[in-house]
């Protein structure tokens, strides 16, 4: 089964395009397909649900979107990843520049050892921006995450004098000071409990408003709550996609239908 | 009253009170006990350990402290027929000073360079080059010295060539700890600096330093530890100078030079006092910097606490 690549209603051109992306592991005889011949859009101003089972291959997808894949040694990928129809994996492009552009969140908060305020505007300090820009790009980003009324007393404290919930929204600023235009977020509320998970989930609902978001998750709940798009993988292929309630509610696939009501073995 | 655990019965028949007491069997007590005391004997082992360095505190304290005044710390006299040890004490200072700026820019840059830039494989045998050369007696590093030093670049005994050779025996302890600091920042953390967009150069200063700093201080001051201590390759490439030197390609006199000499003299004789005194002295700097180590280290974990473990 390959790429079932439909536009979005909106009738804009995707953000992202990815066209037979396959990635392959390192091992001692064949080399083992962690993804194969994936193949999908995203649309501007959605939220995009990866969905499936442990070792499915979803996080090692969203890592492929912005070159993060690099990172870990033994890997090969192949296939293209379309960024505003720049192939993001052709020679002439720097990754630092991709990651600038395609922000990434992950499964647990990872704030570094400094204060709130320089933790949101680790990115702007990377590109050197001024000290006036860099003041509103903060708030701005805070603000936008929604952690901006809890820590606007304090910017100077140390961030890891916020909770879990509150790091990872910290996080999540991080990402979006440098105002990128598709956020990828790996399992974010995965060590969060359920008060901050809904927070988090709160900003995720704003911000797909503004921007791509691509949102790795194996809780059907939550793709449930706020996506509009689901893509279900099972070991390395992409079984369908389409809108959240048809996918849900009534898939095409059997394999889909046993994910989603629990019945998967 | 009848509760809710009346009406749950249990397997075997057991007497839910009963079931935890029969099962501490009489061997399950006696290993119990042993693991107990083992847990005491371990530190009166350590205790055991500690009497010989504290015995030996005592006796080069005891020895020296008597003749040490600050006259004899301060004076800058020949050591040869003077009890004064300002010339060597400068002599070190220069010298250890020289190897450690040597050393941690050897260790500093291939440690960073090992746990980020190489492969897995080429990482792997550069390590244990570092091993390996950590593992060299001092005194064939100090051959090494001599011959590629004072012979062959032609520098003769000089504080520069002594520098170079002791900076070498250094650097692998500054290369590990640097290695060591850098390869264990939590991944997702790493990640998380890349996936923000920095620059490799600007994860590792941003990032990298702040966290892996208080762990390459200890080895820096480690290392110095350590390198104070020689004897072997100072002897080989800075030989001696009964004054202070006053560029860096004269020879100069090493603290453990004193000691190494001393001993051949007899048990009243100057050179045996300045032995002593060079002893305590650098028993002293040495405990001092293990506890500036120390001090270090606790400070900076507790602002560490809470990163992504």
């Amino acid at each position: 089964m390959t790429a079932n690549a439909i536009p979005e209603g909106s009738g804009e051109a995707p953000v992202v395009q990815v066209r037979s992306l396959t990635v392959q592991a390192k091992a001692k005889k064949a080399p083992k397909k962690i993804l194969d011949n994936v193949g999908m859009d995203f649309a501007p101003r959605s939220l995009t649900a990866v969905i499936g089972a442990s070792g499915c291959g979803k996080t090692t997808f969203v890592r492929t979107l912005n070159r993060m894949v690099e990172l870990t040694p033994g890997l090969t990928v192949s296939g293209q990843v379309l960024y505003l129809g720049q192939d993001i994996y052709s020679r002439s492009i720097n990754p630092v520049l991709v990651r600038r552009r395609i922000g990434m969140v992950f499964q647990r908060p990872t704030v570094f050892p400094m204060s709130v305020f320089e933790n949101a505007a680790f990115g702007l300090r990377l590109l050197h921006e001024s000290d006036n820009e860099i003041d509103s790009a903060v708030q701005e980003a805070l603000t936008r995450s929604g952690l901006w009324d809890e820590v606007k007393d304090d910017l100077d404290r140390s961030a890891f004098s916020l909770s879990g919930g509150q790091q990872q929204r910290l996080c999540i600023a991080r990402a979006l000071a440098v105002r990128p235009k598709v956020l990828l977020m790996d399992e974010p509320t995965s060590a969060l409990d359920p008060m901050a998970t809904q927070r988090v989930e709160a900003t995720m609902r704003r911000l797909k408003e503004e921007i791509v978001l691509i949102l790795v998750t194996h809780n059907v709940g939550q793709a449930a709550r706020v996506s509009d798009r689901v893509a279900f993988l099972h070991q390395g292929r992409l079984v369908e996609t389409g809108p959240t309630a048809e996918i849900l509610e009534r898939p095409r696939e059997e394999l889909t239908q046993q994910f989603v009501t629990g019945r998967f073995t | 009253m009848a509760t809710v655990l009346d009406s749950v019965t249990y397997p075997h028949g057991l007497d839910p009170s009963d079931d935890l007491r029969r099962g501490n069997t009489a061997r399950l007590r006696w290993r119990t006990g042993f693991d107990r005391w083992i847990g005491y004997l371990l530190p009166l082992l350590f205790l055991v350990a500690l009497v010989p360095i504290a015995d030996l505190v005592w006796y080069i304290g005891k020895t020296a402290l008597p003749t040490l005044t600050f006259t004899v710390i301060s004076s800058q006299n020949s050591f040869q027929s003077y009890n004064a040890l300002g010339v060597p004490l400068i002599s070190t200072f220069y010298i250890l000073g020289l190897a450690t700026v040597i050393a941690v820019a050897f260790g500093l840059f291939g440690g960073i360079a090992t746990a980020e830039f190489l492969s897995e494989s080429a990482a792997g045998w550069v390590r244990m080059s570092a091993n390996l050369l950590a593992g060299m007696p001092s005194v064939i590093v100090g051959y090494f010295g001599y011959f590629a030093f004072v012979l062959y670049f032609g520098w003769g005994y000089a504080i520069i060539a002594g520098a170079f050779t002791l900076g070498f025996f250094m650097t692998p302890y500054i290369f590990r700890t640097a290695d060591l600091a850098f390869s264990s920042i939590p991944r997702p953390i790493r990640e998380a600096a890349y996936g923000s967009g920095a620059r490799p150069v600007q994860y590792i200063l941003r990032v990298g330093a702040p966290i892996a700093f208080p762990q390459i201080l200890t080895g820096v001051f480690l290392a110095m530890a350590i390198g104070l201590g020689e004897t072997a390759p100072i002897i080989l490439t800075v030989a001696t100078n009964v004054a202070v030197p006053t560029n860096l390609s004269q020879g100069a006199t090493y603290l453990t030079y004193l000691i190494w000499t001393g001993f051949q003299f007899g048990p009243h004789s100057v050179e045996l006092t300045l032995a002593f005194e060079a002893a305590f002295l650098i028993v002293v700097v040495v405990i001092a910097l293990n506890i500036v180590v120390r001090v270090i280290a606790a400070r900076f974990r507790r602002r560490l606490e809470g990163l992504y473990q």
